[in-house]
């Protein structure tokens, strides 16, 4: 308290190196005592340029480049492009392939919620559970490292399908890996409804409201978890989920909880959702086997991404290079979403609720 | 002469000194290593806490331009020589029995209290934003902790002062002595509210998971500690492992003080009630649950433990 009665405020700087934060980014923080009163986001940390890298590649290099912006949707990425190649090349992806889409996306959306939830509970202080929650994670990324090859830049599409296939024994070995990670999950979800130490640091913290989720425009779980209903793969439904049993979860306290709990839902809806398309799996090619020109044109695809909307707009020109990349990630929606959870927080709550919104940096700074 | 000899001797060499030290850092390793094997980790090796002071000791210690330069280096001096002495303040049964003219509880409960100041100070004086919330952390933690200390130790003291036919008593020598002739404290129903209140105590005071507030890695950066390197955050680690030591062997003092009469059968015992204790009241306790926030600290204290500090001296000065 100064002589005047009036509190004190001082600014912290969380970031752009900061234990909870996974990435750099920067946050000035004006807090009065343990409340924050003013937030202020600094970005561009890890800008990298990707954007006019793509117009110096070709468009089959860029596929490649697109899976190097992030490396937890680094499926997502690929794939919207591709989605947008094949759509001004008039492409049709092979039966297969488009299911097998559906397999790398989803396999990959359950390592990131995973990875997100977990990460939740270290930020809470709960070291144990996080050694558990990623234990469970591991599962999933062993799966995918056994199937792609590698943990996280699994390098599954290509203009025209994908690159991989699956024979018997793989997919055989993916289903009882999904059988072992479900009772976990399970376990998870029951664990984050009754545990005192993860209830009493998420309920009712960093809530946006559905008039707030609205107005700035949130995508993703974050939307979902403030009564927003909407999913791209719902919505506009891409390579195999219009013939799939998609429930879309959401919830509506739009505070930290519900943004874990909707992540943690979505993580069983795919184990569902690989069971089937792993059961309903077409025979035939995975992809065109060709790689022909790109005609010029322009096109936008979008897919759900495990944070939300990507959306990919493409234009080519007659030159074996795209004229133009642009793409708008999840985290850049979202972000500014994190100005009205913060209100009223506690210096605590800060990285929980930074990490609620699931911020990706190297997609949203490329 | 040979008395202060004896107190310079308890304080550098045994119980306190040397002896503390290596036991307060064997016990971190211990707690290192069992959180790990908790947690299904492989952990970090038992000497994991030596090696890290005595490279610390090696390394060169910057100021922060903005630190008030003093300050900032000797208060974890004053941390430590605090802790030096507390530890001889307290009695092992049948080992080792304090001096008279410190052996008092009252002064213990002074010197268990400037390791939080220190760390106050320190968070400060080095004038870092982290270190401020470090500070008003610590302060609003400590507010809530010692009230109930002060009343376990009121209720500790008393019980055995009207024992003994007197009204009050606060040498820990006596409490002891009376202990070992009527049964331990905690197997003593009218002190079982003190005991639960204590439990609640020496987490905040250690500073362990849920009330490791004022250092809370993920949020504050281990707040006053974020400007220290060098041979000062040694002294902080070695401040850390000692008042360890201390806040142990008073819960076994003030309520599980039996032990043999020989010696060193009785330092075995001791220790093994140490261990034991730590291993679960800290690390068990740490890898079971996950960290308050400081409001809810605050308001957890204000409840539960004051309550059964207040009950427990109500129960003790009826009975």
């Amino acid at each position: 308290m100064s002589s005047n009665n009036v509190p004190e405020t001082f600014s912290i700087p969380v970031g752009p190196l900061h234990v909870a934060l996974e990435e750099p980014m920067y946050f000035k923080i004006d807090v009065q005592g343990e409340t924050v009163t003013h937030v202020d986001i600094n970005a561009g940390h890890v800008h990298r340029g990707i954007e006019y890298l793509t117009t110096k590649r070709t468009m089959y290099q860029n596929v490649v480049l697109t899976e190097r912006i992030c490396s937890l949707c680094s499926n997502s990425h690929p794939q919207t492009f591709a989605m947008a190649a094949e759509q001004i090349a008039g492409i049709e992806v092979p039966e297969r392939g488009i299911y097998l889409r559906v397999v790398a996306d989803e396999l990959k959306r359950v390592a990131s919620h995973l990875f997100n939830t977990a990460l939740l509970v270290h930020l809470t202080g709960y070291e144990t559970y996080f050694m558990h929650m990623m234990q469970v994670r591991e599962i999933c990324q062993d799966t995918i490292e056994s199937i792609f090859g590698n943990r996280q830049d699994i390098g599954a599409m290509c203009i025209g399908g994908v690159r991989y296939d699956l024979d018997e024994k793989s997919i055989a070995y993916i289903l009882s890996q999904l059988d072992r990670i479900e009772p976990e999950v399970h376990d998870i979800i029951k664990t984050y409804k009754s545990n005192g130490s993860i209830l009493r640091r998420t309920k009712g913290v960093g809530v946006l409201t559905h008039a707030d989720a609205i107005a700035t425009g949130v995508v993703g779980p974050v939307a979902r978890a403030s009564g927003v209903d909407y999913d791209v793969r719902r919505e506009a439904p891409y390579a195999a989920y219009d013939r799939l049993p998609l429930v879309v979860h959401g919830a509506t306290d739009g505070d930290v909880w519900s943004r874990a709990m909707v992540r943690l839902q979505e993580t069983l809806t795919s184990i569902d959702l690989l069971r089937v398309c792993l059961r309903d799996l077409p025979g035939g090619a995975v992809n065109i086997n060709d790689r022909p020109d790109i005609p010029p044109g322009q096109a936008i695809a979008r897919c759900e991404a495990p944070r939300g909307e990507v959306l990919y707009y493409l234009r080519t020109n007659d030159t074996p290079q795209p004229e133009r990349v642009k793409w708008r990630v999840p985290t850049f929606m979202n972000w500014d979403a994190v100005c009205f959870m913060m209100q009223g927080a506690k210096v605590a709550d800060i990285a929980i609720i930074v990490n609620s919104i699931d911020p990706c940096l190297s997609c949203t700074e490329r | 002469m040979s008395n202060q000899l004896a107190i310079l001797l308890a304080v550098l060499l045994f119980p306190g000194g040397v002896f503390a030290l290596v036991l307060g850092l064997a016990l971190k390793g211990v707690d290192r290593r069992v959180a790990a094997r908790l947690q299904s980790r492989i952990g970090p090796p038992l000497a994991q806490p030596f090696f890290d002071v005595i490279k610390l000791g090696f390394k060169r210690t910057t100021v922060p331009e903005v630190a008030s330069q003093n300050v900032f280096l000797y208060a974890p001096l004053v941390g430590v020589i605090s802790v030096l002495l507390a530890v001889a303040l307290v009695p092992i049964t049948g080992v080792y029995t304090p001096a008279p003219a410190i052996g008092n509880l009252l002064v213990l409960l002074y010197l268990l209290m400037i390791p939080g100041i220190v760390l106050m100070i320190a968070g400060s004086a080095s004038g870092s934003p982290y270190g401020a919330i470090g500070f008003s952390r610590e302060m609003a933690l400590m507010i809530a902790y010692e009230g109930p200390l002060v009343l376990i130790a009121a209720a500790v003291a008393i019980r055995t002062g009207v024992g003994m036919g007197g009204w009050v008593t606060f040498s820990l020598s006596d409490i002891i002595a009376y202990q070992r002739e009527h049964g331990s404290f905690l197997f003593d129903p009218v002190m079982w509210p003190a005991v639960a209140a204590f439990c609640c105590f020496y987490p905040a005071n250690l500073g362990i998971v849920p009330f490791d507030i004022p250092e809370a890695e993920t949020e504050v950066l281990e707040g006053p500690l974020l400007e220290y390197s060098g041979p000062v955050l040694a002294l902080f680690k070695v401040m850390s492992a000692l008042k360890k030591v201390v806040v142990l062997s008073l819960g076994i003092a003030m309520f599980l003080p039996f032990a043999p009469d020989n010696w060193a059968l009785g330092l075995i015992v001791w220790l093994i009630k140490l261990v034991v204790l730590m291993v679960i009241g800290v690390t068990a306790l740490r890898v079971a649950i996950g960290r308050m926030r400081i409001d809810q600290a605050f308001t957890f204290f204000l409840k539960w433990p004051l309550l059964l500090a207040v009950a427990s001296l109500a129960v003790v000065v009826v009975v």
